[in-house]
């Protein structure tokens, strides 16, 4: 009885040594394995959504499939939401994370960032083509829907002086704004480039104006993995110099964003 | 004596049989596919007013059926298998429930009861993050995807419930029984399997069926967990669409007419089987 709990006990520590070890080893492990796991999201047009076949595609599934092409090996979309994404990581079940996740104080703590970031979201405003608003100062005094709780609304009427008609979640400002109760919708550029592939809103409205306040993403490995960050950091220092990244923007139909169109300008030469 | 002919029958010696109670309101299989269909359709009305260019909520459905049906058949896989795990699991907690050893009933008595009063969501988080994504035995890595471990986490209330089942069932059997196969020295484990449970067995299946429902249409809970079921499947779908408000009703009615048209027939056929093994 002794012998077997005694052997019993030994087999689990062998697992947990076993199970740790796996988690910290890099590019090798994903070699050996012959799949590179990406944590991308599923439910973010046109950066990470399923199509009628139930495959996930867009913007970052084909960034994850570079990574994989450059690896040699086969790919693996996990679809991730933003309350499992970070365990995910950290539990080894992904070995990186392309899932439009911002850049925080807090998340570098628990995860490795890939340096050069690789996206930047803006703030931005879905306007009506007739309202004829061509600066962000001509929002001076006019009603604009927003998020209520999004951290810029504020910032955004202390810069350009808008009258802010808050409401909850996207859907409910976004119909406010048909309506006409605003003039236009002060939300992630991200989303609303998202919403401009439809046909119910490319029609009536545009995003005129230059996205303000960037809010960059990052790419995110587990702590000390350092061959996988070293290979993405090439990778991503790669893209901006061949434009990979305002290849796939356009590609999916949205406008290449400032920052994607910057970094490609700065490594384009290197 | 022939039953057949009930003119040549002597009165008295014709059971007295009450009429089989049937439920005030019954919808037919059929008319409650109807029904929901309806339901869908009104639901998506709000289209009317959208552009000619768009597909209709119809055609939508129709574009993404294939996807969503995947994935309602994936919720059936999780919960047969769920159902399996927990009734042969559930069997054994049910007889060390009865257990002659002080001991064991007690312990069996505290999981079954632990089990059975956990929300079933809060055990399918303690599953999901407890358990890790792989195990290496034996320098075989065996992975656990995430919708094997929600077929734990719905395991074990399954389990529980059936242990009660079983329990109230063998405990609805008369006394007398276990006094006569006593009697015929039949030891207890035999009197167990040879002659309670065979006769339990009747007793047992609407409740079993009940749990059975339940359990179908509890899998999408592992929707918040992130297994790609169908109701996560429903959500991504509805975000593919652009997440467009009128959408929202008839892609999630679709959700809800799978699970009914599914559900409802056993709901249908538990009922029967009740009337068929009342108890009189």
């Amino acid at each position: 009885m002794r012998n077997m709990l005694r052997s019993m006990m030994a087999g689990a520590a062998v697992l947990l040594l076993l199970g740790s070890a796996q988690a910290a080893d890099g590019v090798d492990a994903i070699k050996q394995r012959g799949t590179l796991n990406v944590g991308v999201k599923a439910d973010y047009k046109p950066f990470g959504y399923r199509d009628p076949t139930g495959n996930v595609v867009g913007i970052e599934p084909d960034l994850a499939a570079d990574i994989a092409k450059r690896l040699g090996v086969k790919l693996e979309l996990v679809p991730v939401g933003a309350s499992n994404r970070i365990e995910f990581l950290q539990q080894g079940k992904v070995d990186l994370l392309i899932a439009t996740m911002s850049d925080r104080p807090e998340r570098r703590r628990v995860v490795q960032v890939i340096e050069p970031l690789y996206y930047s979201d803006y703030v931005n405003i879905l306007l009506n083509k007739k309202a004829g608003i061509k600066d962000w100062a001509d929002l001076k005094g006019k009603p604009v829907c927003a998020t209520s709780g999004a951290w810029y609304n504020k910032d955004v009427a202390k810069s350009y002086g808008p009258e802010i008609v808050a409401f909850d979640g996207s859907e409910k400002p976004l119909f406010a704004m048909k309506q006409g109760n605003c003039i236009g919708y002060v939300y992630d550029q991200t989303f609303l480039q998202g919403k401009l592939l439809e046909d119910e809103w490319k029609t009536d409205y545009d995003l005129p104006l230059k996205g303000v306040l960037p809010s960059p993403w990052m790419i995110a490995v587990a702590l000390e993995n350092a061959s996988l960050q070293k290979l993405l950091e090439d990778t991503t220092k790669d893209w901006m110099k061949t434009g990979f990244i305002v290849a796939a923007e356009k590609k999916w139909g949205i406008t290449p964003t400032e920052y994607s169109l910057s970094m490609h300008e700065q490594y384009k030469d290197k | 004596m022939k039953t057949t002919g009930s003119g040549n029958r002597l009165a008295v010696l014709v059971p007295y049989r009450p009429a089989p109670a049937r439920m005030p309101v019954r919808i037919g299989p059929l008319s409650a596919a109807i029904l929901c269909f309806c339901a869908v359709m009104a639901a998506s009305t709000a289209w009317a007013e959208a552009g000619p260019t768009m597909l209709s909520p119809l055609q939508i459905i129709v574009k993404w059926s294939p996807l969503l049906l995947r994935g309602f058949v994936f919720n059936i896989a999780i919960s047969l298998l769920a159902m399996l795990l927990g009734t042969v699991a559930g069997l054994g907690l049910g007889l060390a429930l009865l257990s002659e050893s002080r001991l064991l009933a007690a312990v069996s008595w505290l999981v079954t009861q632990f089990f059975r009063n956990a929300p079933w969501l809060v055990l399918l988080f303690f599953v999901m993050f407890l358990v890790p994504f792989q195990v290496t035995l034996f320098k075989t890595t065996i992975p656990l995807p995430d919708w094997i471990k929600a077929t734990v986490g719905f395991a074990l209330p399954v389990m529980a419930n059936v242990a009660e089942v079983v329990r109230g069932a063998v405990r609805s059997i008369p006394a007398t029984q276990w006094e006569a196969a006593e009697s015929l020295s039949f030891t207890r484990r035999q009197t167990m399997w040879l002659i309670m449970l065979p006769q339990c067995i009747k007793r047992m299946l609407p409740p079993w069926m009940n749990i059975y429902a339940l359990v179908a249409m509890s899998t999408v809970l592992a929707s918040i967990v992130g297994v790609s079921e169908m109701l996560t499947l429903t959500a991504q779908v509805h975000a593919a669409e652009g997440g467009r408000p009128e959408l929202f009703a008839p892609l999630y009615g679709f959700a809800l007419l799978c699970f009914f048209l599914y559900c409802y027939p056993i709901n249908l056929w538990t009922a029967r089987l009740e009337r068929r093994f009342r108890v009189r």
